[in-house]
């Protein structure tokens, strides 16, 4: 798969005392820095997914007035195509979402339908968390809709880090006004990502932790977000499982599969 | 004549002088006719107006209490602000409310935001549950229908029995739905999971307010608490008077009859207090119409009138013009200056009583005639109109209020009284030396 071979060279590097030395050297000069930012986006955007995955996760959602809990079964082709479907509580289990490309669909068994999500609706709540079906959407988008620098690198809070600070391109479709994301240098994991609106105000934020070596990458196994304007509510996602390049079809990712699965 | 006219006091010369004014004033009959028409013509132009705009208010008033919002509501703070789904009322409050009240109705009402979907598409809806039975007793929306039944509280008659709901027309288009369509919702419940169900469409509301044609769903609350899990509470209660004209003291009841249930039994902090407003606070651009509308009759009423008065004005310079000979001669044999006066604004006086008689047996006899049942617009409005988001009718009743038509006489009458003074004061100012 060619498009690991960038990222194990990346990492290779960024473990060796001798060559991070020589990339924080080419930082320095601008067009190296330009291959760093895009490595480094590359990476960031494959690192849950890579070309195929399959993960199980379970997905916490704290708010002032409910508290829930489900297990979720994960199957991801690329960027474009995903499909998730809840395995717990068993009131909605089989509820499923597919994601192809910009589309969104749910699948409910209770009444066998599939349904569509509009695309007014894209800002709303994905299955009562605080992600949002948008998220779901662009999940990976740095490389397409961002633009992308390295606005800090260096020691904070005693870890050698890589703070990317991403501003949307102006014709993409993205309702964020600046992402900032801290990325530790060994292990190229994110750490946090905070999310700014058009006005710069800090809207949410993402925390990574539980880092666990899969294949050739260090994956975040716990995501944990937390709203800025309702500080005692959050959604924990955290993997059980998470195993890259399965078998799977692009036709697994299809309103026929989505009805025919349960 | 003359020599009763010199003599004796102001008041015993009155009649006489109001007689020989009214003769006068047909001296000239085509000239006061004309003068006469224009006025009456004015005065006839005001009174439709007035009917056209207080049957407009009227029928406001009307679709803003009887359709949809009742006289007074009750809702938390947190719901009105933000549509807060958990800022709900005790389910018994409506009982308990309508005891302690005395000639009140309520009714309970519960929303939510959702999503009608289909497999190619889904529109946002906002679905309203209401309690059938004590919505009738408050606002005529269920009979509101276009096609259909209201037949929401009864299950439907497929194998698995659905729940019954009616949609707004826009979105019934929207969505290609009739009666018998089968309506899939998704919204988010009450706790976190994904409320989802299968309904059919028992019928189709006409144009309540554009919002709700456009998204909107009614549903029974049994039906919205097994969509929602949102198994208590209410977020709103609807009260209809049975005395409408008693709305702030009614309001001040409930609101004592609900501080004092708070009392007995504090709500949660999160939805915030318990808010009474009534219809004018709820709907402020009609409560604005209708106080804007009393200064806009005036307004009409004066420009209308003060035209027809220029006639008036004309009349009684010509008449005085031409008799100047005449008011030389009484002057000079003696008669007072401020006799003339009152006998030249007595001419004017009687123009405008004849003009009062005409126009407004003119105006109500043209009210009469366009009917109570109003002017009807269906023709080029068939769903009607909206405005400060709420829909109309396309038929604009009339109503007549004698205080109006009283007005607009006791204005045309002081506005030619006014006009007259004009050329009257010529007379005071003549010197029978130079007119004679």
């Amino acid at each position: 798969m060619p498009t690991f071979t960038p990222i194990s060279t990346r990492r290779s590097a960024a473990r060796t005392a001798g060559l991070l030395l020589a990339a924080l050297l080419l930082v320095a000069t601008t067009p190296a820095q330009a291959i760093t930012v895009d490595k480094l986006v590359h990476h960031i955007d494959r690192l849950w997914h890579g070309e195929t995955s399959h993960a199980i996760m379970t997905m916490t959602v704290e708010t002032q007035r409910y508290q829930r809990e489900m297990q979720l079964e994960a199957w991801s082709l690329g960027k474009d195509y995903s499909l998730v479907v809840i395995e717990r509580p068993i009131k909605d289990r089989g509820i499923a979402t597919l994601k192809v490309e910009e589309n969104i669909w749910n699948y409910l068994p209770k009444i066998d339908r599939v349904t569509k999500i509009p695309s007014s609706m894209m800002s709303g709540s994905w299955m009562g968390s605080h992600f949002t079906n948008d998220d779901l959407v662009r999940e990976s988008y740095f490389e397409d809709d961002y633009a992308s620098h390295i606005s800090f690198e260096g020691e904070r809070d005693g870890r050698a880090i890589y703070e990317l600070t991403a501003i949307p391109r102006p014709e993409a479709p993205v309702v964020w006004g600046r992402v900032v994301l801290e990325i530790d240098q060994d292990t190229l994991a994110p750490i946090t990502s905070r999310y700014f609106d058009e006005a710069g105000e800090l809207v949410r934020t993402m925390r990574f932790d539980q880092v666990e070596q899969i294949d050739e990458r260090h994956v975040p196994m716990r995501l944990t977000l937390q709203p800025e304007d309702k500080p005692t509510e959050s959604t924990v996602i955290t993997y059980q499982d998470i195993t890259f390049g399965v078998p799977i079809e692009r036709s697994f990712f299809s309103l026929q599969n989505l009805e025919r699965r349960r | 004549m003359t020599e009763r006219l010199v003599h004796g006091t102001m008041l015993a010369r009155l009649p006489l002088l109001a007689f020989v004014a009214w003769r006068n004033l047909w001296r000239n009959p085509v000239r006061s006719g004309l003068t006469i028409s224009a006025l009456a013509g004015g005065l006839v132009m005001v009174i439709l107006y007035s009917a056209l705009l207080e049957g407009m208010v009227d029928q406001m008033i009307a679709s803003a209490t009887e359709r949809t919002t009742g006289h007074i509501q009750v809702q938390r703070r947190a719901f009105i602000d933000d549509r807060d789904l958990y800022a709900t009322l005790p389910d018994d409050w409506a009982a308990t409310l309508e005891a302690q009240v005395d000639r009140i109705h309520v009714a309970p009402r519960l929303y939510a935001a959702g999503l009608a979907s289909s497999k190619q598409t889904s529109y946002g809806v906002m679905i309203e549950a209401v309690d059938p039975a004590r919505e009738r007793q408050v606002t005529s929306v269920l009979d509101h229908l276009r096609a259909g039944t209201a037949a929401i509280d009864r299950p439907s008659g497929d194998a698995r029995p659905r729940h019954q709901v009616l949609v707004g027309a826009q979105l019934a288009k929207n969505m290609q739905l009739a009666p018998g369509s089968e309506l899939v919702l998704v919204t988010q419940a009450a706790d976190g999971s994904i409320g989802n169900d299968l309904y059919r469409v028992a019928g189709i509301l006409k144009p309540l307010s554009p919002d709700f044609d456009r998204m909107g769903v009614l549903m029974s609350i049994t039906a919205y608490r097994d969509l929602m899990y949102l198994d208590e509470g209410v977020h709103e209660l609807a009260v209809r008077l049975d005395q409408p004209d008693e709305l702030t003291v009614t309001q001040d009841r409930i609101r004592q009859a609900v501080d004092g249930l708070v009392a007995d039994r504090p709500l949660d902090e999160l939805g915030g207090p318990a808010v009474v407003r009534n219809w004018r606070e709820i709907n402020p651009a009609i409560a604005d119409m209708l106080a804007l509308s009393e200064t806009m009759l005036l307004i009409i009423g004066l420009i209308v009138i003060g035209l027809a008065a220029m006639g008036v004005l004309n009349t009684m310079l010509m008449a005085i013009h031409e008799r100047t000979h005449e008011f030389g001669i009484l002057l000079a044999i003696g008669m007072k200056r401020r006799w003339l006066l009152a006998m030249v604004l007595c001419e004017s006086f009687f123009l405008s009583l004849v003009a009062v008689a005409v126009g407004v047996t003119g105006g109500i006899g043209m009210v009469a005639w366009l009917g109570e049942d109003g002017i009807d617009f269906s023709a080029a409005l068939p769903d009607g109109y909206d405005w400060a988001g709420m829909v109309f009718d396309p038929v604009i009743p009339l109503h007549l209020v004698a205080g109006h038509v009283a007005d607009a006489s006791l204005l045309l009458i002081a506005i030619t009284l006014l006009a007259a003074l004009i050329p009257s004061w010529r007379i005071t100012r003549l010197k029978p030396a130079e007119v004679m």
